[in-house]
C-alpha cells in the first residue's frame, strides 16, 4: 500500500515534469542564438545571449509586442467587466424576480449553450460590419456579453441563495436594484470570481475573433500578434521564442498568484452544471 | 394592477442589456447565418447575392475538400476525446490518492499549459515536431536512430495535433474530474475495503457510477470543443500536409475569408452546428435514459 | 482572503489603465499636422526590416507626410486587404503580387496609375522590363508600379560541391547548367554519411512545391490554360512529363528525399543538401548563417526551353484617394521605386534597368546571377481565382511527390477541379465585369 503510493507519486511527478518542461524550454531557448536552435545540440544554451530580447526591445514599431500585450489586457479586462455586469443582471432577474415567461426564456438561453461561437463567425462579422465595429476593440468586448454560459452559471448560484434576506429587504422598502447591488452581488462573490476568471482567460487566449475582426496590426491581441512571427519565409527562431516568452511569462506569474482561485473556479463550474 | 405593471417593467429592465446583446450577437446572427446559407454570395463579386435554396448544402455534400475537412474533424474527435478523457480520469484518480498539498501542486502543474495561448503553444510544438532540429527527432535519432515525420506526413499529422492537444488542454478535465471525486463520500470506499474489494473493483463499482454525471458533462463539453478545433491545426500544420489536418472550422474560415464565399461558408457552419447538436442531445438523452433505468 | 483578491484585481486594473494611457501618449505624438499614408505589405521577415528603414528615410525627408507601415504574413495580408477594401478601410498604398492583381482589379479597388507615371512627377516606364510592366496591364490600363522581380534561382552549397569534386581546374565549384549535369551533380552529392543504409545528405530537395514544379513544367513547355483562361490544360503531356521527372528525382534517381523526410529549407541551412531552387528573397535568411558557404546560379535547363518562376511586388493605390493623400502616396511610391537598390540589398532584384546597370547591383552576386533570368521569367497565371488554382496545383504536386498517385492521375484530378473552379468563377465574377 505504502509502496504503491510512492510509485504513484513518482509516476505523477515525472508526468507533471513533462507537462511543465515545454514551458521551461521556452525560457531557456529564448537565450539561445539562432544557430544553436537550428543546430540543436543541447537543451541549455552553450552560449547565453540577450540578443533576441535586445532586438525586440530595440524595435517597438516593427515588433509592437508591448502594444499587443496592453491590447490584450485592456480587452480581457473590459470583456470580464461587461460579462459580469450584463449576465449577473439577467441571471438575477431570471432567478429571483417575478417575470412572465421567464422559464421559457431561460430554456431558450440554455439551448443556445450548444451553439458553438465559431459557427457565428460569418454572421457576427457582418453584424459588426453593419454597426461599424470592425477593426475596433469593441468588437472583441461587447459581443462577449451575450454569453449564455454566464447567465446559466450565475442563475444556478443565485437560486441557491436564501430567500429570507430578500424578503426582509422588501419589507424595508428596498428597490430591486438595491437588493441586487447590496445583497445579491456581495453574496455571490465566489460565483462572480469564477465567471470573471473564466471570461478573462477565455478572452486572453481567444484567437479566431481577433484574427478575423481586427485589420490593423497595432490593434491585434497577443495571440494573433505572436502568430505573425510564423512567417513562411524566415527562420528567426530566436526572436520568435523570445517573443513567446514575453507573452507567456506574465500569464504564468498571474497563474501562480491566482492558481487557487482559478482551479476552484473550474471545479465549481464543473459541479454546478 | 398599475403598480405591478411598473414592478414588472422594473424587473424586466434587468434583462434589457442582456437581451439586447443576446439578440444582436447570438440569435440575430444565428438566423442571419441560416438565411445566408441559402444564398450564393461571393463577397468580391459585383453580383448581388442570389437565392439558391439548398444549393450550398448540396455542394457541401459533393465538395471533396468539405469531405476531407469533415473526415479530418471526425478523426480528431475520435482520437482526441476518448484519449483525453481516459488519461484525465486516470490522472485524477491517481492524484486523488496523494496528500492534499501535493494534490494542489500537481493539479496546477497539469493545468499550467492551458494558460499558454495557442499561438505560443503552436510555435513551440512546431519546433518540437520539426524534422531537422526538432526536440523529438533530435533525441529519437540520437538514441534510437529513427525519425518520425510528425507533421510532414499526412498519416502522422493529425496524431501529432492530438498529442499536442493532450499537453495543452488535459488540465481542465483533470481538475473537474478531481472535484467530482472529492464529492464521493469516503465511507463508501471504507465499506468496500472491509468487504475485501480490490482497488480496481472499487474504481469500477463505486467511482465510475458515482462520477458518471460529471464524467458525462466532461465528455459532452469535450466533444463540442473537439468539433470546433482550429487553433492547433492553424498554427502547427496550417491544415496540411495534403489538407489532412484542415478541420471543419478551418475550412469554414478559409471558405469565408480566403475564397470569399460567404453563403457556402454559412451553410457549412450550419452543417457543423447540426452535427454538434445531434451529438450533444444524444449524449444527454443517453444519460437521462440511464438515470431512469437506475 | 476575499478582500485581498479584490484588491489585487483592482490594483491590476489600475496599473493596466495607467500603462495604456502612457502607451497611447507614447504612440500618438509627433505625427500631428502631417497627412498619414497607410502602407501595408507582407514583408514579415528580414526584408520587412529593409522596408522599415526606407519608410523611416521617407518620413525624415518629407515633413508633410507620415507613412505608417503595417506588415502581416502574406496569406493573412491578402485576406485583410480584401476585407478592409470591401469595408472602405483599405490602406492608401499596398503591395500586390503580379499574379494576384486580377482579383483586386476585378473587385474594383485599385487605381490605374497611367496618369501618374506619365505626369511631370512621373516614372520612366521604359526603364522597366517590358514583360514585367505589361503584366500589370488590364484593359489598357496599368494598375501597379513594379518594385522588384523575385525570381527562383539555384542556391548551392559550395563546401559540399568541393567535397564531391564538382569543381573546375582551379578547384572552384561548378554549378550545373543542364539536366545531365544536374543529375550527375545531384548523384555525387547524395550520400549516406553515417552508413546506416539511409541517405543523410541529398543532392537536391523540393522547397516550395509550386515554385519548383512550375519552373520545371514551363521548361518542359507545359501550359496551364487555354482560351483566355476559360479552360484548364494542366494535365497536358508536357506537364505530366515534367512532374514525372520531379517524382523520378525522388524514386528513380534517388537524389531527393520525399517531402515528409525533411524540412527542406532548414536542411539546406544545416548543410545537408547540395542544391535547392529557392526565391531570391531567401537570401537574407541564408546570409545570416555563419557556417554556410553558398553560391547562387541560374536554374539549370532541365527541360527543353528556358523558363523560371518569378513574382513581382507591385506598388498599388486605393481607388478613392483625396488629392492630398494621392500626392503623398505617389511621392512615396516614386521614392521606393527610385531607391529599390536598397530594397534589393535585402534579397530582391530591382525592376529598373538603370539600377541594375550599376556596379552596386553587379556586386550583389546572388541578385545579379538570378537577375540574368529575367528575359524568360514566368509569372503564375494571371487568373482571378489564383488562390483556388494554387490550392489544386499544390495538392496535385504534393500527392505525386509523396507517391500517393501517378503524376497523370494527380494532374487529371487537378484538371477536373480547376474546370469546376473556372466554371464557378465565370458564373459569379466574369460576366459581371
Amino acid at each position: 500500500m505504502r509502496r504503491n503510493t510512492i510509485l504513484i507519486e513518482i509516476f505523477i511527478a515525472l508526468l507533471a515534469l513533462a507537462f511543465v518542461f515545454p514551458i521551461i524550454l521556452i525560457f531557456v531557448t529564448s537565450f539561445k542564438p539562432d544557430a544553436e536552435i537550428i543546430h540543436f545540440e543541447s537543451i541549455l544554451p552553450q552560449q547565453w545571449t540577450l540578443d533576441n530580447f535586445r532586438e525586440i526591445l530595440a524595435s517597438p514599431v516593427e515588433i509592437p509586442i508591448f502594444r499587443w500585450f496592453f491590447n490584450s489586457l485592456l480587452i480581457s479586462t473590459s470583456c470580464t467587466f461587461v460579462v459580469l455586469t450584463v449576465t449577473s443582471m439577467a441571471a438575477y432577474a431570471l432567478a429571483r424576480l417575478n417575470l412572465p415567461g421567464k422559464k421559457k426564456f431561460f430554456a431558450v438561453i440554455i439551448a443556445t449553450l450548444m451553439v458553438p461561437g465559431q459557427i457565428l463567425l460569418i454572421p457576427v462579422y457582418f453584424t459588426l460590419d453593419f454597426i461599424g465595429w470592425l477593426d475596433n476593440p469593441l468588437a472583441l468586448i461587447v459581443p462577449a456579453g451575450s454569453s449564455a454560459f454566464g447567465v446559466f452559471l450565475l442563475h444556478q448560484f443565485f437560486k441557491g441563495l436564501p430567500r429570507e434576506l430578500e424578503e426582509a429587504a422588501v419589507i424595508d422598502g428596498c428597490s430591486v436594484f438595491r437588493i441586487y447591488w447590496h445583497i445579491i452581488l456581495p453574496l455571490s462573490k465566489p460565483a462572480l470570481a469564477t465567471l470573471g476568471i473564466f471570461t478573462f482567460i477565455g478572452s486572453w487566449n481567444s484567437f479566431m475573433a481577433p484574427l478575423v475582426f481586427m485589420d490593423s496590426v497595432d490593434k491585434y491581441t497577443l495571440p494573433v500578434g505572436i502568430a505573425l512571427f510564423q512567417s513562411s519565409y524566415s527562420s528567426e527562431y530566436g526572436l520568435t521564442i523570445a517573443a513567446s516568452l514575453i507573452c507567456t511569462l506574465p500569464v504564468i506569474i498571474a497563474f501562480l498568484f491566482f492558481q487557487k482561485h482559478i482551479i476552484k473556479g473550474i471545479s465549481l463550474s464543473g459541479l454546478k452544471s | 394592477m398599475k403598480q405591478s405593471f411598473i414592478h414588472k417593467l422594473a424587473n424586466f429592465s434587468f434583462m434589457i442589456p442582456y437581451l439586447t446583446l443576446f439578440f444582436v450577437f447570438l440569435i440575430g446572427p444565428l438566423i442571419f447565418g441560416l438565411g445566408l446559407s441559402f444564398f450564393r454570395w461571393e463577397m468580391l463579386s459585383p453580383a448581388p447575392p442570389k437565392f439558391i435554396g439548398l444549393g450550398n448544402y448540396q455542394e457541401a455534400l459533393i465538395d471533396p475538400y468539405a469531405r476531407k475537412a469533415l473526415w479530418a474533424t471526425a478523426r480528431y474527435v475520435v482520437m482526441a476525446v476518448p484519449v483525453k478523457i481516459s488519461i484525465a480520469l486516470l490522472l485524477a484518480v491517481l492524484i486523488n490518492t496523494l496528500t492534499d498539498s501535493h494534490q494542489n501542486f500537481y493539479r496546477a502543474a497539469f493545468f499550467m499549459p492551458a494558460m499558454i495561448t495557442i499561438s505560443v503553444g503552436g510555435i513551440l510544438w512546431r519546433w518540437f515536431y520539426n524534422n531537422e532540429f526538432g526536440l523529438f527527432n533530435t533525441y529519437l535519432s540520437k538514441f534510437f536512430g529513427i525519425k518520425i515525420p510528425w507533421i510532414t506526413d499526412p498519416d502522422w499529422a493529425m496524431k501529432s495535433i492530438v498529442f499536442m492537444t493532450m499537453w495543452w488542454s488535459i488540465g481542465g478535465a483533470v481538475i473537474i474530474l478531481m472535484a467530482g471525486l472529492k464529492q464521493i463520500p469516503k465511507r463508501y470506499y471504507e465499506a468496500a475495503s472491509i468487504d475485501g474489494a480490490s482497488e480496481f473493483e472499487q474504481f469500477i463499482n463505486i467511482t465510475l457510477p458515482l462520477l458518471k454525471p460529471i464524467l458525462l458533462l466532461v465528455v459532452v463539453l469535450n466533444i463540442i470543443g473537439a468539433f470546433q478545433v482550429f487553433g492547433q491545426t492553424f498554427m502547427i500544420t496550417r491544415g496540411g500536409p495534403e489538407y489532412s489536418t484542415r478541420v471543419m472550422v478551418h475550412y469554414i474560415y478559409d471558405t469565408a475569408f480566403h475564397y470569399y464565399r460567404m453563403g457556402y461558408g454559412s451553410a457549412m457552419s450550419w452543417i457543423l452546428f447540426i452535427i454538434i447538436a445531434i451529438f450533444s442531445t444524444l449524449q444527454f438523452r443517453l444519460s437521462r435514459g440511464k438515470k431512469q433505468n437506475a | 482572503m476575499k478582500r485581498s483578491i479584490i484588491a489585487k484585481i483592482i490594483g491590476a486594473i489600475i496599473i493596466v489603465l495607467v500603462a495604456i494611457i502612457i502607451i497611447q501618449k507614447w504612440t500618438h505624438n509627433e505625427f500631428s499636422g502631417r497627412t498619414t499614408i497607410r502602407f501595408w505589405n507582407g514583408f514579415t521577415g528580414p526584408d520587412g526590416r529593409t522596408m522599415i528603414q526606407l519608410v523611416k528615410r521617407f518620413n525624415a525627408d518629407n515633413p508633410d507626410y507620415h507613412v505608417l507601415m503595417q506588415r502581416m504574413d502574406w496569406s493573412t495580408y491578402y485576406n485583410k486587404l480584401f476585407i478592409a477594401g470591401m469595408g472602405d478601410r483599405a490602406p492608401h498604398v499596398f503591395i500586390i503580387h503580379t499574379d494576384a492583381l486580377e482579383r483586386f482589379v476585378g473587385a474594383d479597388f485599385v487605381r490605374p496609375l497611367d496618369d501618374l507615371t506619365s505626369s511631370v512627377n512621373g516614372v520612366d516606364v521604359n526603364d522597366i522590363d517590358t514583360n514585367v510592366w505589361e503584366a500589370t496591364e488590364r484593359d489598357g490600363k496599368h494598375y501597379g508600379l513594379p518594385l522588384d522581380i523575385h525570381l527562383l534561382g539555384m542556391f548551392y552549397n559550395r563546401d559540399l560541391f568541393i567535397e564531391a569534386g564538382i569543381v573546375d581546374d582551379q578547384g572552384n565549384p561548378v554549378p550545373p547548367t543542364n539536366q545531365e549535369e544536374f543529375l550527375e551533380a545531384a548523384k555525387k552529392l547524395t550520400k549516406d554519411i553515417d552508413g546506416d543504409g539511409r541517405n543523410d545528405q541529398w543532392g537536391y530537395v523540393f522547397t516550395n512545391f509550386i515554385q519548383n514544379v512550375y519552373t520545371v513544367m514551363n521548361q518542359y513547355g507545359g501550359t496551364f490554360f487555354a482560351n483566355d483562361y476559360t479552360e484548364s490544360t494542366i494535365n497536358n503531356q508536357a506537364n505530366i512529363d515534367a512532374l514525372q521527372f520531379c517524382v523520378d528525382l525522388i524514386n528513380k534517381y534517388k537524389v531527393a528525399p520525399t517531402p515528409e523526410d525533411i524540412d527542406s529549407w532548414i536542411g539546406f541551412l544545416q548543410g545537408k543538401v547540395g542544391m535547392v531552387f529557392a526565391g531570391i528573397f531567401m537570401l537574407s535568411d541564408l546570409s545570416r548563417q555563419q557556417n554556410l558557404d553558398f553560391g547562387a546560379a541560374p536554374i539549370p535547363l532541365l527541360g527543353t526551353q528556358d523558363a523560371v518562376w518569378a513574382g513581382s511586388h507591385n506598388l498599388c493605390l486605393r481607388s478613392n484617394l483625396s488629392d492630398d493623400e494621392l500626392e503623398g502616396s505617389w511621392r512615396f511610391i516614386k521614392f521606393l521605386s527610385e531607391n529599390s537598390l536598397d530594397w534589393a540589398e535585402g534579397g530582391q532584384v530591382p525592376i529598373r534597368k538603370s539600377l541594375r546597370n550599376t556596379d552596386r547591383f553587379r556586386n550583389m552576386t546572388a541578385q545579379s546571377e538570378f537577375g540574368k533570368q529575367i528575359p524568360y521569367a514566368i509569372y503564375m497565371p494571371p487568373v482571378g481565382f489564383g488562390t483556388e488554382f494554387a490550392r489544386e496545383y499544390n495538392f496535385a504536386i504534393e500527392r505525386a511527390l509523396r507517391g500517393r498517385t501517378t503524376p497523370k492521375d494527380a494532374l487529371d484530378m487537378a484538371d477536373k477541379n480547376i474546370e469546376k473552379v473556372i466554371k464557378h468563377y465565370l458564373e459569379n465574377y466574369k460576366k459581371y465585369r
